[in-house]
């Protein structure tokens, strides 16, 4: 009869030095994790985002009307408001929903992922799914609306000078970039409000703040041109405007912005998925 | 065996081997679970919400910091191998971590220390309702509850007619799952993780709900596993159930294993020592 006690049990006193397995191959170890797991698990992230997409538009026929209206209400507003202070800008409700829709799946997602692990509570305390599923599921159900909206709203702005170029070719790469970035955000933010709950109000007031700073209502060019610098320190305004030269000035962007685009991508990214992973473990005992 | 160069906190080694190949090859001498030396601690914040607001106040007014007021050790040193066809019981009391063991060993909780090796896939049915959505439909939630177990829709849907076969629930198949009793609720959860034919299936006491003829049927299906070398870890307060299913016993007590061994005799002491306490 193998009956033993707890204090019988070979005592290895060794697990305090363990735990320095090196941080690169802890980290190929979270990558290596993810690429198995996120594949595995994806039929939930589908799940997730289908449910939501079907609740928001099946059960009404003009389910998805009503998603265009929010925005499109949003931007008449805004043109009828700001055409008389911006009179320079020309088509001003091209320009403004060239920047305008690319903005709020910005602020959408990273406002929804903050509470996207504190909403999944239930599901994270009863069994084993890897975190990143509900970011990455919020993120999705976003970026749905955008291209939805980008492509409908393009239509209805027909009538008001908005014309297919040839560089909207590229635009699936713009929106790849910018999906990476707002998913480094995304993360980053998500793992904070987890742990101080009240982040979520401090985005908040942070993104409308940020909003006014990114040459959206407004031209870059229209400043002087000894302060034009401090665009330059806003991530997000390289996003902004490649997306203000692809869909409407119809021009290639330069080489250089993409690049920014990229390296700050990948930056964002990089981070939001370090902090995020780093904290992954501890957030069930947070919840 | 060189344990020392093993990573601290370690869950799946191989959580992608379904395939029955695979259970073949792995089914040789090694456990399917090894514990060693797991603790698991809980800290209770005296604010559960911990503001940003006053983790800057803090900083700035120079406060005393996030102090965690309490901890409070659910296991300590835990060291346990579950082998292929082992069915295992856990007793003990409540707040005895039982359940706590059995969120380490579904990948919920991760240890505080020590290391987790968990080999194969594990089907938990711990809580009512985990990985099921009230909103979808009988046949949807198999296909989603599938997913979160690791299984891809062709997969699941080539075991939907095995489920509807064992909960007979196949009317209630495009009823939203809102609408099932919890009875009928019970019995789709647990056709759906032992369908999915799992190294090692997690109960905490689901067998109670469900009538008699169902509780049969369950026991029947969870031998049947059992003839396929999976594992088996139960825990439940009925001794009778234990006695019937389980040949091994593990008692808990306050976070520590006090006995672990055939489940007779676990069973006798446990009882005789819930007794004593009764006396005292």
């Amino acid at each position: 009869m193998d009956v033993c006690t707890s204090s019988s049990t070979p005592q290895t006193e060794t697990f305090p030095s363990a735990p320095a397995p090196g941080p690169p191959s802890l980290w190929r170890k979270r990558l290596l994790e993810d690429r198995v797991q996120l594949p595995r698990f994806w039929p939930v992230i589908h799940n997730l985002v289908s449910q939501e997409l079907r609740v928001r538009y099946q059960r009404s026929v003009l389910g998805f009307f009503w998603t265009l209206l929010n925005p499109l209400l949003m931007m008449a507003i805004l043109s009828w408001v700001f055409s008389v202070l911006f009179r320079g800008i020309a088509n001003y409700p091209v320009y403004l929903f060239a920047g305008l829709v690319p903005w709020s799946f910005l602020s959408g997602s990273v406002n929804e992922c903050a509470l996207c692990i504190i909403a999944n509570e239930a599901l994270i305390r009863k069994i084993f799914v890897p975190k990143l599923v509900f970011p990455l599921a919020r993120i999705l159900i976003n970026l749905v609306t955008l291209l939805l909206s980008m492509g409908s709203l393009f239509l209805l702005l027909w009538p008001l000078g908005a014309r297919p170029s040839l560089p909207m070719i590229l635009l699936p790469a713009a929106i790849l970039l910018f999906v990476a970035f707002t998913l480094g955000l995304s993360l980053i933010v998500a793992t904070a409000n987890t742990f101080y709950r009240d982040c979520g109000h401090l985005v908040t007031v942070f993104f409308q703040a940020w909003y006014f700073a990114t040459p959206i209502l407004y031209r870059a060019e229209d400043f002087p041109a000894a302060t034009q610098w401090r665009f330059r320190l806003n991530p997000a305004y390289y996003f902004i405007e490649l997306f203000h030269d692809l869909v409407y000035f119809g021009k290639w962007p330069q080489f250089s912005s993409w690049l920014l685009a990229i390296v700050i991508a990948l930056a964002s990214l990089g981070i939001g998925y370090a902090i995020f992973k780093s904290q992954e473990d501890k957030m069930v005992f947070r919840l | 065996m060189p344990y020392s160069s093993r990573k601290k906190t370690r869950w799946y080694s191989d959580c992608e081997s379904h395939g029955p190949g695979s259970r073949n090859r792995a089914s040789s001498a090694v456990p399917l679970i090894e514990l060693r030396d797991v603790s698991l601690r809980f800290i209770n914040y005296a604010d559960k919400q911990y503001s940003f607001k006053r983790a800057v106040l803090d900083l700035v007014l120079r406060r005393a910091s996030p102090v965690p007021v309490s901890e409070f050790w659910a296991l300590r040193n835990i060291n346990l191998r579950i082998n292929h066809g082992e069915r295992v019981g856990i007793v003990g009391g409540n707040g005895a971590g039982k359940s706590t063991l059995l969120r380490l060993l579904a990948r919920i909780y991760p240890p505080s220390s020590g290391t987790v090796e968990v080999r194969g896939n594990v089907a938990p049915l711990i809580e009512m309702g985990a990985g099921f959505n009230i909103e979808l439909s009988g046949f949807d939630n198999i296909l989603y509850n599938g997913a979160m177990l690791g299984f891809t829709r062709p997969q699941m849907l080539s075991k939907v007619e095995g489920i509807h076969e064992f909960t007979g629930l196949r009317e209630f198949a495009d009823l939203p799952l809102k609408y099932y009793s919890s009875g009928m609720y019970m019995r789709l959860a647990f056709a759906i993780a032992t369908e999915i034919d799992p190294e090692i299936l997690i109960i905490d006491e689901a067998l109670g709900v469900g009538d008699a003829a169902f509780q049969e049927r369950a026991k029947d299906r969870i031998f049947k596993l059992l003839g396929r070398s999976h594992a088996v870890i139960l825990v439940s307060h009925d001794m009778n159930s234990l006695r019937q299913l389980c040949t091994r016993g593990l008692w808990l007590r306050q976070g520590q294993l006090v006995a672990d061994g055939p489940i007779e005799p676990i069973i006798d002491q446990y009882l005789a020592w819930t007794h004593a306490a009764k006396a005292s």
